[in-house]
């Protein structure tokens, strides 16, 4: 069994927590149109990687916070865990964010606010 | 559809366990009874959803501080607040003033950014004491419960037996257990079960 570390209540057995699947899929705004086949990159697509992988990890029975777990799917090594809404700084779990093909994907460019919107023109 | 309400039955007043009666196991070996448990009906459980400016008002009304660290709790008196979350925290306090402490507490926190539910009869508590109360809860949670590891001051929300518990320890030897209102006779006879070794007395 798995200790995880919880990042509010600390180490804890693995059946106290519940995986979320794979972490930093970030949803296409209204705004921007993107077209259904590449919608389904953000709705039906995950990861399934044999090495590392980010995944979003919930302690279920005990505080209910979610939070982003770096595991290696091998050897069930955790590299690293962070917050919601932040990214790894460690070097391995970093370049598993940056080299995985949802960063070029039209989904996840359509998660942020289009440039021309940015500026604010009325 | 017909009007059931004249044959629903009236639970007011009931708690998780009031119909089970008082009831002892000596201990095996024949020494001291090593686990003496019983419900705290009707104890008032008040679940607070917000940041640290709140602790300046829960403080006044309660007469407890904020938690220091995650899985700690503050006493004052019969109340305590409990740490559950990074904001949320649980207010425990004498039977039937919750409603008034619910109350205060709306008038008084000034950020609106909070939310106060009444808890009471979703979550039942119970107490526990005696020499083997450590032992026995060992037998159904992974946490360490070593008095040095989980010492009076401390809670953790875990799990006991599959069920989904908050444990504060209260001293060496005494614990207060929280757990659903719907779980609260499997735990009672979990506890029972587990402590046959030890000698129980249950008190209603």
């Amino acid at each position: 069994m798995l200790i995880i570390t919880c990042p509010f209540c600390g180490p804890r057995d693995e059946v106290e927590f519940a995986c979320g699947g794979e972490a930093h899929v970030a949803r296409p705004l209204a705004d921007n149109k993107i077209s259904d086949a590449d919608f389904a990159d953000y709705l039906f697509m995950r990861d399934n990687p044999k090495g590392l992988f980010l995944e979003r990890w919930r302690h279920s029975a005990g505080c209910r916070r979610w939070f982003n777990v770096a595991r290696d799917t091998v050897s069930n090594e955790i590299v690293e865990i962070y917050l919601m809404g932040s990214l790894p700084v460690k070097t391995a779990a970093k370049t598993t964010y940056k080299t995985s093909w949802r960063r070029d994907t039209a989904a996840e460019k359509a998660a942020t606010p289009s440039r021309s919107k940015a500026g604010g023109s009325k | 559809m017909a009007n059931l309400s004249s044959s629903r039955p009236d639970f007011s007043g009931q708690t998780a366990l009031s119909g089970l009666a008082s009831n002892t196991s000596a201990n095996p070996d024949g020494g001291a009874i090593g686990l003496v448990f019983g419900e705290m009906a009707h104890l008032g459980k008040l679940n607070l959803r917000g940041q640290n400016d709140l602790a300046k008002t829960v403080k006044v009304i309660t007469g407890c501080t904020f938690p220091p660290k995650a899985n700690r709790f503050q006493s004052a008196g019969d109340r305590h607040v409990v740490w559950l979350g990074p904001d949320e925290y649980l207010l425990l306090c004498e039977a039937g003033k919750e409603q008034e402490l619910q109350d205060s507490l709306n008038r008084m926190i000034p950020s609106p950014h909070f939310a106060i539910t009444d808890v009471s009869d979703s979550l039942c508590a119970l107490s526990l004491r005696g020499p083997a109360v450590r032992a026995v809860l060992a037998k159904g949670c992974g946490l360490d419960l070593h008095p040095k590891k989980f010492a009076a001051g401390q809670s953790a929300q875990s799990l006991l037996a599959l069920s989904a518990v908050t444990l504060m320890a209260v001293a060496d030897d005494a614990f207060i257990l929280i757990c659903r209102t719907s779980f609260a006779p499997y735990v009672q006879r979990w506890l029972a079960d587990a402590a046959l070794e030890y000698g129980y007395q249950y008190i209603a």
